[in-house]
């Protein structure tokens, strides 16, 4: 890796810090998704060695986000105790490491599951599930204002969050599908036409919470949820909805992210967020979490196509993962015409 | 021509795959390494189907407009399937072939929005039938 890149780091640690010994070793680039390029690394200073991760902005960004929105919701849900990297420093200038970028901890020996593995969590996915639909309980029954973040994008009105959703994935649809997208087109227009109740309450929404973007280990337990770049202000669920997805289903949908049965994970987040997941409700943000996946998707392709963003994973997300909602649309929106 | 060139893509996914990639020292290159060879896996699987995929929607959306340009009240609208379902593909290209189908899936959005306010419960139907065909066909498998 860029020794140029360590050196510039390790200035702006040494400064950030106040520890003007402090040296930058190691530094990988490591996966960890299409919008935000990841770095592993050491940073030694007065006889101690810390690892840590950089996420810095690529040249293009594959969604839109206010760039510190990740990173406060790290602070705020590592506040609270809930199992997130602790954020170490937040820089939205370009003079140090030439775009903005934050670091935080690494979590160490854990491991991510993949979304193509039929069954990434073997004799632990009980208990991963468990956890994973438990804490996503404790995040929608958060108060944004007691954390911290309730300036944070969305809605601001119960009644106001589905139809603030569905306009911002249409207007990237509108802005970067690159051709003609009719069922994606017909999804907008059904769910504009049959809106869902009222949120039971406005909540912080991880906007992308689901099998492959938490970090658990050998005994089964989640370590760290990760990825909050699409966080906002919304409907809990939305996140929900999103978590149980057929695509993050590990090709079994009847359990969601590969983990409880369907009911079993629904139940475990209604305890934890002490809300109730109302069944026409939810099928309505699971029609939208479709949608949105496409909207993701079409911009994933559209950032490939115009090289704003050439990693490869932007074009499997056009080809496989735009595949894979419109034909889950398709099958729901036939259904019901 | 031989080999074919889905033979030379899924070839060369698999030694990226099972050679190239684990011979890689940064994680990250390896990860990238696996993603691409399986795009050249899906580019195989586009090279043999992609033709035939598209020259069968572009078919399955003219008989579907010649079907219900009669019950289409919009004079305009109905003009525009009328044309669009006695139109033909330029040539088996995939270029050739994508242009023709993103016009006419141009016109699939318009008068599937013009059903949905005025047309018949048969013909909203008739309409997911063919978009579920599409959905269907253009499913990209792992496996």
């Amino acid at each position: 890796m860029s020794d140029a890149l360590s050196e510039r780091l390790a200035k702006y640690l040494a400064t950030k810090l106040n520890a003007p010994d402090l040296t930058v070793h190691d530094l990988a680039r490591i996966p960890g998704g299409a919008s935000r390029e990841t770095y592993r690394f050491r940073a030694r200073h007065g006889g101690t060695e810390r690892k840590l991760i950089l996420r810095r902005d690529p040249p293009a960004s594959l969604i839109e986000t206010e760039r510190s929105t990740e990173y406060r919701a790290y602070e705020a849900f590592h506040k609270l105790g809930l199992p997130v990297p602790e954020p170490i420093a937040l820089e939205l200038g370009c003079e140090a490491l030439e775009r903005p970028f934050f670091i935080m901890a690494e979590i160490e020996n854990a491991f991510v599951g993949s979304i193509l593995a039929p069954d990434p969590y073997g004799a632990h996915r009980a208990k991963i599930g468990q956890q994973f639909f438990s804490i996503l309980g404790r995040i929608a029954g958060a108060d944004p204002k007691t954390l911290g973040i309730s300036d944070f994008e969305g809605a601001s009105a119960p009644d106001q969050c589905w139809k603030h959703e569905v306009e911002r994935w249409e207007k990237v649809i509108e802005e970067d599908e690159g051709e003609p997208q009719p069922i994606a087109r017909a999804a907008v227009r059904w769910l504009k036409r049959n809106p869902p109740p009222p949120a039971q309450k406005i909540s912080v929404v991880h906007g992308d919470y689901r099998s492959g973007n938490f970090l658990y280990d050998a005994n089964g337990d989640i370590r760290a949820i990760l990825d909050w770049e699409m966080a906002h202000l919304g409907d809990p669920l939305e996140d929900l909805a999103w978590a149980i997805d057929p695509l993050w289903a590990h090709h079994d949908p009847s359990h969601p992210a590969g983990t409880l049965a369907r009911g079993d994970a629904i139940k475990v987040w209604e305890q934890a967020s002490g809300l109730k997941a109302e069944a026409k409700a939810l099928a309505w943000w699971e029609m939208f979490a479709s949608l949105k996946g496409c909207a993701i998707w079409i911009s994933a392709a559209h950032e490939y196509a115009t090289g704003r963003n050439d990693d490869p994973v932007n074009a499997f997300s056009g080809w496989y993962c735009l595949a894979y909602h419109n034909k889950v649309l398709a099958d729901r929106l036939g259904t019901l015409a | 021509m031989k080999p074919d060139a889905q033979d030379i893509l899924n070839k060369s996914a698999d030694q990226l795959m099972g050679q190239l990639a684990p011979a890689l020292n940064a994680q990250y290159s390896q990860g990238a390494a696996a993603v691409m060879a399986l795009l050249m896996k899906f580019a195989g699987k586009e090279y043999e189907r992609g033709a035939d995929i598209r020259a069968a929607e572009n078919a399955d959306m003219r008989a579907l407009f010649a079907e219900i340009a009669p019950r289409v009240g919009d004079k305009a609208l109905r003009r525009r399937l009328e044309e669009a379902a006695s139109s033909r593909d330029a040539s088996l290209t995939i270029s050739a072939l994508n242009t023709a189908n993103y016009k006419l899936r141009h016109t699939l959005i318009a008068v599937q929005v013009w059903t949905e306010d005025n047309g018949t419960r048969e013909d909203q139907q008739r309409i997911w039938t063919v978009l579920k065909a599409s959905a269907d066909r253009r499913i990209v498998s792992l496996f």
